[in-house]
């Protein structure tokens, strides 16, 4: 009796063995670097982030380690809600403005051969090889007060004097939409590739016309891709601060900029964490979001 | 095609996460580049100093003001010299070749890495890992509390000859820093752009500037100007005087058309006025050359702030030797002369500033007459608060 136990114990165990043969080491040797990779740079920062929120300020400047709810009582107010609204708002818009550019952009490179949307998506990530920040120089460069697109105006006339394009936030929305439209396209491409034109035929068979196809069909199909798309510009939107910082002149200030400068020039550890728990609950809200909408396999191209 | 998209696509997306990542990751960073050099420091290190470095630290510990200075004196007596010394400070803010020119002398390697605010430096002495540095850059608000916290180590002057060059009067907390440059924060403008004159901080918020003044930006920089403006002390720690400091800063802020960058602002047009240092005004000056228009306003009464970057030893510092040697060489009159042909900045060091060039002596960035009417950043203790979080508001708006 006891043996048998023992054999099936035996059993269980090779049995084990081989399981850790078969699945775990490869699972781990995949897995391992990247998890290791982002508990130790991700995860446990985050802990201290959040840790550090629930502690108070000293004098200096400095983390004293005394729990405190300090933190969170002043983002209750009114002047870091305003903030986040304004956030939100900048996020949202600079997130239609993408789609609007880039679904139609997506669509054209998806019906084209692929080797010619190959390249067209090429000339989308080319911008990307350089510095975001050199990017964003060179609109302060080309809208300066002396710069080329104010003497074209006024060398046709358009305008008598200049016009004050630079640190206004018509110039902050275009310097967010250009950094974010790569994540835009991307996407919905994929998404839109992926659609089975048999159903669009089907469509003109049963006697729907362009706009009605693109309602009924190519929208409802395409929505994930859609989705990833919202979702990859929002969340990086809502907490970019250099775009701002650059173009707006820092007049303007996001929570992006709050943060940072909580963690510099202001010196308020406790509430830049506090801050900064307050975007990833944001996020995580979104991506919860996000997963009840978009089934996985749309993610793989994310 | 997938793949050729996929990889399109992790290569953008590491690309924007490097870029915008930056924000959260910031201090993280900072943290991280004083580590590498650290490390090489230590590393070399491990074999000479570092037994004379405790013994040091040991008699400090018993007893700081009697043997302080001997302790002194036998590290750079005693151990062998430095071969390296580290430095953290501003960018641009120091001449290549007179570092190069001291690395010959003295046979050694020069680190330098920057800060991109004063907090950085703050930040380094007291929340630790400023003793990978030898030589840190801060500037005089903070020297009261970093003295009172014993940041800072004394400079033995015994070893820094030099330092008699530099005019004393405005030289606070003198056993524990050497002034290296200072600035004026004054207001600089156009005359021909410019639609009035200004002779007065409370110019500044004349409807008439609307959208044209370029401005330094932080709290203590910008309320002590509206605390001068309304006629109070610049360092007040009085809430109600902060508070319509505040309100005047709102009005002021509604001229403003953009915080930093002043000196290109003025070359390139988009500003007409400025309130920024005057190293960065002898800039603009230089870059419009013959077609300079631009003027410092001709202030009456209003005190204008003064000033210091300069150079403290971080408590536990190991090249302490060779920071003074250095020290004493950026005092030298010839040596700081030309550097201050590269870097045109007001500068303590009279001596220098004798030796310098016409150029730099004729600068109309420093021709103004109120140099003696000034005011400095004082330590404000608690109501730094208060001034942080009137500063917010301000820029948050609305």
């Amino acid at each position: 009796m006891s043996k048998k136990l023992d054999d099936n114990s035996d059993l269980k165990q090779i049995g084990k063995k081989r399981d850790v043969k078969r699945k775990t080491l490869p699972a781990l040797a995949m897995a391992g670097p990247v998890s290791l990779w982002m508990i130790l740079f991700v995860t446990i920062p985050m802990l201290f982030i959040i840790y550090i929120s629930f502690m108070s300020r000293g004098v200096f400047g400095d983390v004293v380690y005394k729990f405190s709810g300090e933190s969170y009582r002043t983002l209750m107010d009114a002047t870091y809600f305003k903030v986040i609204l304004k956030s939100l708002r900048v996020a949202v818009f600079t997130t239609v403005l993408c789609l609007l550019v880039g679904y139609p952009f997506a669509y054209y490179i998806a019906r084209k051969p692929k080797e010619t949307a190959a390249k067209l998506i090429m000339l989308i990530m080319i911008p990307f090889w350089t510095n975001s920040l050199m990017r964003l120089n060179s609109w302060l460069l080309v809208f300066q007060t002396n710069g080329p697109v104010n003497s074209f105006l006024q060398w046709t006339g358009m305008t008598d004097g200049p016009i004050t394009f630079v640190y206004t936030d018509g110039l902050v929305v275009l310097g967010m939409i250009t950094n974010m439209l790569p994540f835009a396209v991307l996407p919905m491409y994929s998404s839109i590739e992926k659609l089975n034109k048999s159903f669009l035929e089907a469509s003109a068979d049963l006697g729907a016309n362009g706009a009605t196809t693109f309602r009924k069909i190519t929208l409802p199909l395409t929505f994930p891709g859609i989705f990833s798309s919202i979702i990859l510009v929002f969340i990086p939107t809502l907490g970019i601060y250099t775009v701002s910082d650059m173009l707006g002149g820092g007049k303007v200030l996001y929570i992006g900029n709050i943060i940072k400068n909580q963690f510099g020039a202001i010196r308020n550890w406790p509430l830049g964490a506090a801050l900064s728990v307050l975007l990833i609950v944001i996020t995580m809200l979104l991506i919860f979001l996000y997963t009840r909408f978009a089934s996985i396999e749309d993610m793989e191209v994310v | 095609m997938k793949k050729i998209l996929a990889l399109l696509l992790t290569m953008g997306l590491t690309l924007s996460l490097t870029a915008c990542g930056g924000g959260t990751k910031d201090s993280g960073n900072d943290a991280k580049e004083p580590a590498a050099g650290g490390e090489e420091a230590g590393g070399e290190e491990a074999g000479g100093e570092e037994t004379g470095g405790e013994e040091a630290g040991g008699e400090e510990a018993g007893g700081e003001e009697t043997g302080g200075e001997e302790a002194g004196g036998e590290e750079t007596g005693g151990g062998e010299a430095s071969s390296e010394l580290n430095i953290y400070m501003w960018q641009q803010y120091i001449s290549d070749e007179l570092i190069a020119n001291f690395e010959k002398e003295n046979n050694c390697k020069v680190n330098l890495s920057y800060m991109s605010d004063n907090a950085d430096a703050i930040t380094k002495l007291t929340a630790g890992g400023g003793d990978e540095y030898d030589l840190i850059m801060t500037c005089d608000a903070y020297m009261e509390s970093l003295v009172a916290g014993g940041y800072v180590e004394k400079i033995n002057f015994d070893n820094i000859p030099n330092a008699s060059n530099i005019n004393e009067s405005y030289w606070t907390a003198k056993e524990y820093c050497v002034p290296y440059l200072m600035n004026y924060i004054y207001v600089v403008y156009d005359k021909e752009k410019c639609p009035i004159e200004i002779t007065s901080y409370n110019d500044l918020i004349k409807p008439e500037l609307k959208g044209q003044i370029s401005t330094i930006d932080g709290a203590r920089n910008l309320f002590p100007i509206a605390l001068i403006a309304l006629g109070y002390d610049p360092n007040s720690t009085e809430e109600s005087e902060i508070a319509e400091a505040y309100e005047w800063l709102v009005k002021f802020n509604e001229n403003v058309v953009a915080y930093g960058n002043a000196e290109q602002n003025l070359t390139n047009g988009t500003a007409s006025v400025a309130l920024t240092f005057d190293g960065n005004a002898s800039w603009a000056m230089a870059e419009m050359g013959e077609d300079n228009t631009l003027a410092v306003a001709d202030f009456k009464d209003d005190a204008v702030q003064l000033g210091f970057d300069l150079y403290v030893i971080p408590v536990g510092a190991k090249h302490t030797d060779l920071a003074e040697k250095f020290l004493n060489y950026i005092c030298d009159p010839q040596v700081m002369a030309s550097n201050l042909e590269e870097y045109p900045y007001s500068c303590p060091n009279e001596a220098a500033v004798e030796a310098a060039s016409d150029t730099y002596k004729n600068d109309p960035a420093r021709n103004f007459s109120y140099k003696e009417n000034v005011f400095f950043q004082e330590d404000v203790g608690e109501a730094l608060t208060i001034y942080n979080d009137y500063y917010q508001k301000l820029k948050v708006g609305e």
